[in-house]
């Protein structure tokens, strides 16, 4: 055989890199005026677009989609090519996925904003970019699977299990938390409603932390540890156990998102527990990075390549120690809800991915450019201004947290809350959100230098875009030359689609476990007779709640705590969500709870407080919504919005879409005639009539009949 | 601690054959890493930091 001359492409490998840095910045600058934004209303900038609700999703979109995806396919498309001696399969799919990316990230810094979302976390792009992401994750998996197909190394390194397995789980995730019904253009109804659909939701969202902030982030460690250190990985066999066990995991756990609620308690407890198995793997490949430095501590002194990945792994290891300690019953009910949650992900996001993004940027740019970095110096700033960000971040954070998740709780000697008023918990944290900014400054900061830094190494060499290899090609036929060859895993490893379906399998068996029952045995979601749908004003009125992205803010689910009860009221029941496609459950307590508002205050109240909440609440933080009372409620929407929700069943009378806009005017006449007695001129037609008849009607239903009311 | 894993009110069965099917699951990747070839290892652990290819195995 021949030996054959080909080429890497260093070319896309830089354009990835280079998206990572600029979308960085952007995705962080954001999530630095989100930050000020929970100190400084003002900082809303005082229009609909920029409103914390708005932008929060823009943060956590671009960040991870964005800033975390452009660098894994970074990360990926130079170590695959180098691990199995071929170029990128097509150059054409890699230019298609690199601008197809971009371009979904453009859409979503436009539509986000504009108050398109479907309010599922992490995954608020609407259908038709949910379209769009599925045909680019395509494209880069046959460009995955055509590099491998066409390998010049038999066997698959253990970092190529992990983009395997990464691609394979982003798929099934994103496709089954994608089943919506388009009622427009730009807006549609997941067809899974209620406790249905936050089970489906929370095993995305958890398996997005999973399988895009994780997997392809421990293969890329695998493949650049090693190389930054000069040394093999510290335990080959523990990095194969690893992988099962964490793929196999992993899947199980999404329900720890959903403790306390009404989520049936089973699966509740199938959360738990395999949250708390998760340690073993997550720390084992933690151990397995760590150890292989041993011996080679003194480089990490003078590498920062090295640093940045040690803090990392650090990051890493802290991060899912804590992670099963949340899921405990005992911590969540504490934790859940507050900043001690937005502490947790940011040690994983700024320690883990961030500075593993760091290290490989440090150490990938100037080997494609065949030329020093610019400056070590500069490096070894961002390090250490970067170290310094995520304390002065987390800690703030995790101080804000405790103090929180104890207030709500806390009772007085007569058995009275302590602290009624929900706003006294938020301004007593004040000073920590202040602190959280200057640590996301600090970091920011990093990142910047750290640009500058790359793009001087960039400018003062050329790009080596076609990287000369050589390798000899793979022999047709394959010799066994011992029985141990023949062994399951070998063989696998020289069969990448028969280990993309086993893959594939492993991680369906835990999703399938946990929904299974849940969609199909009645007595998990029990029925309330008294629950009947929205109103057409009310429809209308939830979705300016999801265009305003309240959810970002406000849960909707009473937990079974003496502390919420006396606080919100009744706790929430399954039967109470059956026809909320989608569910609003929030993960995150900015401000009270409201699944119980409906009722609790006039309707002039809610119309003052939404125009400018200061003047209900004094020192409020939430910002005004002055524009639902200028803007015209769009009720052309109305027929079809009924007849998506005939469609996913629920139980509007046959032909009542043609009818629906009639009982909206009557109802939307009702609150106008109920806000002029207290000398509020609005017309019915405005948008701010629909939301309050929408806040009215929370919770309300139980209310009704409450002998009947199910315990689950 | 764990109480919340214990008392599951008719929901034993979900857990108990899921942590089954992972003690399987486990078992089976356990034996064989056990029965692993050392050489196949070595061969595998270095992939990232050899240019060359493994030819070294392949031909034994």
């Amino acid at each position: 055989m021949q030996l054959e001359r080909f080429t890497y492409d260093n070319k896309i490998v830089r354009n990835f890199g280079i998206a990572t840095l600029v979308w960085g910045i952007i995705g962080m600058t954001v999530g630095l005026l989100a930050a000020m934004q929970l100190f400084k209303p003002a900082m809303n900038l005082g229009n609909q677009y920029t409103t914390f609700g708005r932008i929060r999703p823009l943060h956590t979109n671009a960040v991870i989609f964005a800033f975390v995806g452009n660098a894994i396919f970074m990360g990926v498309y130079y170590s695959l090519q180098r691990l199995l001696k071929a170029r990128m399969f097509s150059d054409i799919l890699s230019k298609i996925h690199f601008w197809g990316w971009q371009l979904i990230i453009v859409s979503a810094v436009i539509t986000l904003p504009l108050g398109f979302t479907t309010s599922h976390e992490y995954a608020e792009l609407e259908w038709p970019i949910d379209i769009a992401i599925t045909i680019i994750w395509v494209v880069f998996g046959v460009n995955m699977f055509g590099t491998i197909i066409k390998r010049r190394e038999r066997h698959l390194y253990v970092a190529i299990w992990f983009y395997i397995a990464t691609f394979v789980t982003i798929a099934v995730l994103h496709i089954v938390n994608s089943f919506e019904l388009p009622i427009s253009f730009m807006k549609s109804y997941y067809v899974y409603a209620g406790v249905q659909d936050a089970l489906v939701q929370w095993w995305y969202g958890h398996n997005a932390v999973a399988f895009f902030l994780t997997t392809p982030y421990l293969g890329m460690m695998y493949y650049f540890l090693p190389k930054m250190a000069g040394r093999p990985v510290y335990s080959y066999k523990l990095s194969i156990l690893h992988f099962w066990s964490l793929i196999f995991i992993y899947i199980w756990a999404g329900p720890h998102h959903l403790l306390y609620t009404s989520l049936p308690g089973w699966a509740q407890s199938l959360g738990v527990a395999f949250s708390i198995m998760l340690i073993a793997p997550s720390w084992g490949g933690m151990i397995n990075g760590l150890l292989t430095l041993r011996g080679a501590w003194d480089k990490v002194r003078e590498d920062v390549t090295l640093k940045f990945m040690v803090v990392a792994l650090t990051a890493y290891g802290m991060a899912t120690f804590e992670g099963p300690m949340l899921s405990l019953k005992q911590i969540n009910g504490v934790a859940h809800f507050t900043d001690w949650i937005v502490a947790h992900v940011h040690v994983g996001a700024l320690g883990w991915n961030g500075f593993l993004t760091f290290g490989v940027l440090y150490w990938l740019i100037p080997r494609i450019y065949k030329t020093e970095l610019y400056s070590k110096k500069l490096a070894g700033f961002h390090f250490w201004i970067g170290t310094l960000g995520i304390l002065f971040y987390a800690i703030p954070m995790y101080w804000a947290g405790f103090t929180q998740g104890l207030m709500w709780k806390e009772f007085t000697n007569e058995g009275l809350l302590k602290y009624p008023n929900f706003l006294a918990t938020t301004l007593q944290i004040i000073p920590m959100h202040v602190l959280r900014s200057i640590g996301g400054a600090m970091y920011l900061a990093g990142v910047i230098v750290m640009t500058y830094n790359l793009a001087k190494t960039m400018r003062s060499a050329k790009l080596v875009a076609n990287e000369p290899a050589e390798a000899m090609p793979l022999s047709k036929e394959i010799v066994d030359h011992s029985a141990a060859d023949k062994a399951w895993h070998r063989v696998l490893e020289r069969k990448p689609m028969k280990f993309m379906v086993l893959s594939l399998i492993i991680i369906l068996i835990g999703g399938m476990v946990e929904m299974m029952p849940t969609f199909t045995i009645q007595s998990n979601v029990p029925t309330i007779a008294s629950v009947k749908p929205y109103s057409a004003l009310e429809l209308q009125g939830r979705d300016l709640y999801i265009r305003e992205g309240c959810v970002n803010c406000h849960s909707q689910t009473v937990r079974p705590f003496r502390s919420e009860t006396e606080r919100y009221g009744e706790y929430s029941k399954a039967g109470e969500f059956v026809y909320d496609h989608p569910f609003l459950w929030g993960s995150k307590r900015t401000g009270p709870d409201l699944h119980r508002i409906g009722g609790k205050y006039s309707d002039a109240w809610h119309y003052n407080h939404l125009v400018d909440p200061t003047s209900m609440s004094p020192g409020s933080i939430m910002p005004p919504y002055p524009w639902l009372v200028n803007q015209q409620l769009d009720i052309t929407t109305t027929a079809s919005k009924i007849k998506a929700m005939q469609t996913l069943g629920v139980p509007y009378a046959v032909g009542y879409d043609q009818k629906a806009n009639d009982d909206l005017k009557i109802q939307a006449d009702q609150i106008a005639a109920e806000l002029k007695q207290n000398n509020i001129k609005v017309k019915s037609d405005r948008e701010i009539v629909a939301i309050i008849a929408y806040l009215q009607r929370l919770g309300t239903d139980i209310k009704a009949n409450k002998t009947e009311i199910p315990t689950n | 601690m764990f109480n919340q894993i214990k008392d599951l009110a008719g929901g034993e069965l979900y857990l108990i054959s899921s942590l089954i099917m992972f003690m399987v699951f486990f078992i089976i990747v356990g034996i064989y890493l056990l029965k692993l070839n050392k050489k196949h290892i070595e061969v595998m652990s270095e992939l990232p930091i050899k240019e060359n290819q493994s030819k070294g195995y392949e031909e034994n």
